[in-house]
C-alpha cells in the first residue's frame, strides 16, 4: 500500500509568508515616495540651485582677475591668484553667513543621507571618520574665512561622496571634526558650514 | 642536527637574497619606459634631501626619464617658499637634466598644487598620460566623487588594450601598515574597475613605509610612502605582504619593457630593499 505523503504545512506557511514579504519589499521599491523623501528631494534641489548661483557669482569675479594658466604657474602666482580671488569673493558677499546654503531643510536632507551611509557597515565610513576626527586639529572655521592649508585636508569618505549631491569643479566638501564644510577650491575659502553634520 | 641544517639554510637564504639584490640589473632596453616612484616626500627635511641625493646617484646607473609622485608632495604650509624647500630644491638636479615629475594629490596637499607647472597636472586633480606602451591614470583619492569615477571608467575604456595600465593615487587599497590601514571604501569603488579593465599595477603612498603586496585579483599593489616621511616599525607584516621595509626612507625605480616590469626599491643609504620582475597577463 502506498504511504500517504504528509503535507509540510509549516514549511508551506513559511514559504507563503516569505513570498508575501518579498512581494511587499518589491512593491515598496516602486512605491510613491513618502513625505520625508519628497521634502529631502526638494531641499537637495534647492541646495543645488544655491550652489549653482554661488558658482556663477564666483566665476564672474574670477574672470575679472588675470587668468591662472594651467601650465605655467609659479607658486607666487598661484598664491596671488588665490588671495585675490578670496578677497573679491568676500567683498562680493560681505553678509554671507552660516546656513545660507546649508539651510535647515538642506541640513535635514543631508542628515538623512549621512545617516543612511553610516548605517551601512560595509562602507567603513564610520571608521574613516573616527580616524580623521582623532587627527583633526582644532581650527575654528567661519564663512568667508580661509580654509587652513597647514593642516591635513581630511580625506572625504568616498562612499559618502557617492550619495551627496555632486558639486561643480569649483567647490568641494570637506570634513573638519564633525562639521561638513563647503569650500571654494581655488580661493581656499569657506563658503558655508554645517555644524555637527556627522554623528 | 636539524638546528644546523636550519642555520645553514638561513645563511644560504640571506646570502642568496643579498646576491640577488646586488646583481639586480635593469635591462635598459631601447624602447623601455623608465621612471622613479616617490611618495610622501614633501617634508623639506634632511632625510628627504638625502633620499633625493641617493636617487640622483641611482640615476647615473639607471637613467630614468620621469618620476611619479604619490601625494603629500608639500606637507604643511604651501606658501611659495614651501614649494622650493619641499620640492624644487631637493629635486632641482633632476629637473635640470630634463626629468619630469607627474604628481598625484595627497591629503596634505593644497588642491591648487595642480596649477604648479613642475607637477605637470595641467590644472587637473586627476588626469592621464602615456609613455611608450604604458598608460598612466593619476587619481585624486582624497575626493573620489561620481564625476571622477565616471571619468576614470571612460579613460579605461578608451585605453589601448595592449598598453600597460598603471594607476596611482595617494591612499592604498591594500596595506599592512598600522597607522591608517587600507582604504576600504575606495577599494569597493575602484577595484571592480581595475579588474574589469585589466589594470596591471597600482602605486600608492599615505602609509609611511614600503610594501609590496601579494597580487590581489591579479593586480600588483605597491605602497611607497616613505620618500620623505617615515613611521619606523609601522608595518605589521601580514598574509598579503610579499615584501616590506619600514626602517628607513625609500624610493623605487621601474623599467617597463614588453610584458615585463622590472622594479628596484632603494633605501636612503643605497641598499636594495626589494627588487624583481613582474610578468603581466594581457587580457586582449
Amino acid at each position: 500500500m502506498r504511504k500517504k505523503r504528509k503535507v509540510p504545512y509549516r514549511r508551506l506557511a513559511l514559504l507563503v509568508v516569505l513570498s508575501l514579504a518579498a512581494a511587499g519589499t518589491l512593491a515598496g521599491q516602486g512605491a510613491v515616495p513618502n513625505k520625508e523623501q519628497t521634502d529631502d528631494a526638494a531641499a537637495l534641489k534647492r541646495f543645488t540651485v544655491r550652489v549653482d548661483q554661488y558658482v556663477k557669482f564666483r566665476n564672474t569675479i574670477e574672470k575679472q582677475l588675470p587668468a591662472l594658466k594651467n601650465k605655467e604657474e609659479l607658486p607666487e602666482m598661484i598664491a596671488a591668484h588665490q588671495q585675490a580671488l578670496a578677497r573679491k569673493i568676500r567683498e562680493g558677499r560681505p553678509n554671507a553667513k552660516t546656513g545660507d546654503i546649508f539651510s535647515s531643510d538642506v541640513r535635514e536632507a543631508f542628515r538623512h543621507v549621512i545617516r543612511g551611509v553610516f548605517q551601512d557597515p560595509h562602507t567603513a565610513v564610520a571608521h574613516t571618520i573616527f580616524q580623521q576626527q582623532k587627527e583633526a586639529q582644532t581650527v575654528p572655521l567661519k564663512v568667508n574665512g580661509v580654509y587652513p592649508d597647514a593642516v591635513a585636508e581630511t580625506t572625504f569618505p568616498s562612499m559618502l561622496l557617492q550619495k551627496l549631491p555632486t558639486l561643480p569643479d569649483e567647490l568641494a566638501y570637506r570634513i573638519r571634526g564633525r562639521d561638513l564644510v563647503l569650500v571654494d577650491k581655488k580661493a581656499n575659502l569657506v563658503v558655508d558650514l554645517f555644524h555637527e553634520a556627522l554623528p | 642536527m636539524n638546528r644546523r641544517i636550519f642555520l645553514l639554510l638561513g645563511i644560504f637564504t640571506v646570502l642568496a637574497a643579498g646576491l640577488r639584490a646586488d646583481e639586480f640589473k635593469f635591462p635598459l632596453k631601447a624602447d623601455s619606459v623608465r621612471f622613479a616612484v616617490i611618495g610622501d616626500s614633501g617634508t623639506g627635511e634632511q632625510p628627504q634631501y638625502e633620499t633625493a641625493q641617493q636617487m640622483l646617484k641611482a640615476r647615473q646607473a639607471y637613467p630614468f626619464e620621469f618620476a611619479i609622485m604619490l601625494g603629500d608632495n608639500i606637507y604643511g604650509s604651501s606658501k611659495p617658499a614651501d614649494y622650493d624647500k619641499k620640492f624644487a630644491v631637493p629635486y632641482k638636479p633632476f629637473m635640470d637634466s630634463g626629468v619630469k615629475f607627474y604628481a598625484a594629490l595627497g591629503n596634505h596637499d593644497d588642491t591648487n598644487e595642480r596649477f604648479y607647472k613642475p607637477f605637470n597636472m595641467n590644472g587637473e586633480s586627476y588626469y592621464t598620460f602615456k609613455k611608450g606602451n604604458v598608460r598612466f591614470f593619476v587619481l585624486n583619492s582624497n575626493y573620489m566623487d561620481p564625476k571622477q569615477l565616471a571619468w576614470f571608467e571612460t579613460q579605461l575604456q578608451s585605453a589601448g588594450k595592449s598598453d600597460w595600465k598603471v594607476c596611482y593615487f595617494h591612499h592604498p587599497l591594500y596595506t599592512s601598515a598600522k597607522f591608517h590601514g587600507p582604504s576600504l571604501g575606495l577599494r569597493k569603488l575602484l577595484e571592480p574597475l581595475f579588474i574589469k579593465y585589466g589594470v596591471d599595477v597600482v602605486f600608492s603612498g599615505h602609509e609611511h613605509v614600503y610594501e609590496r603586496v601579494h597580487p590581489q585579483n591579479g593586480i600588483y599593489y605597491f605602497t611607497e610612502g616613505a620618500s620623505g616621511s617615515l613611521r619606523p616599525g609601522n608595518l605589521a607584516r601580514s598574509a598579503i605582504t610579499d615584501k616590506g621595509f619600514d626602517t628607513d626612507r625609500t624610493f623605487m625605480l621601474i623599467e617597463i619593457t614588453g610584458d615585463e616590469m622590472y622594479f628596484q626599491t632603494i633605501s636612503r643609504t643605497g641598499d636594495t630593499v626589494d627588487n624583481g620582475v613582474i610578468h603581466r597577463n594581457i587580457r586582449r
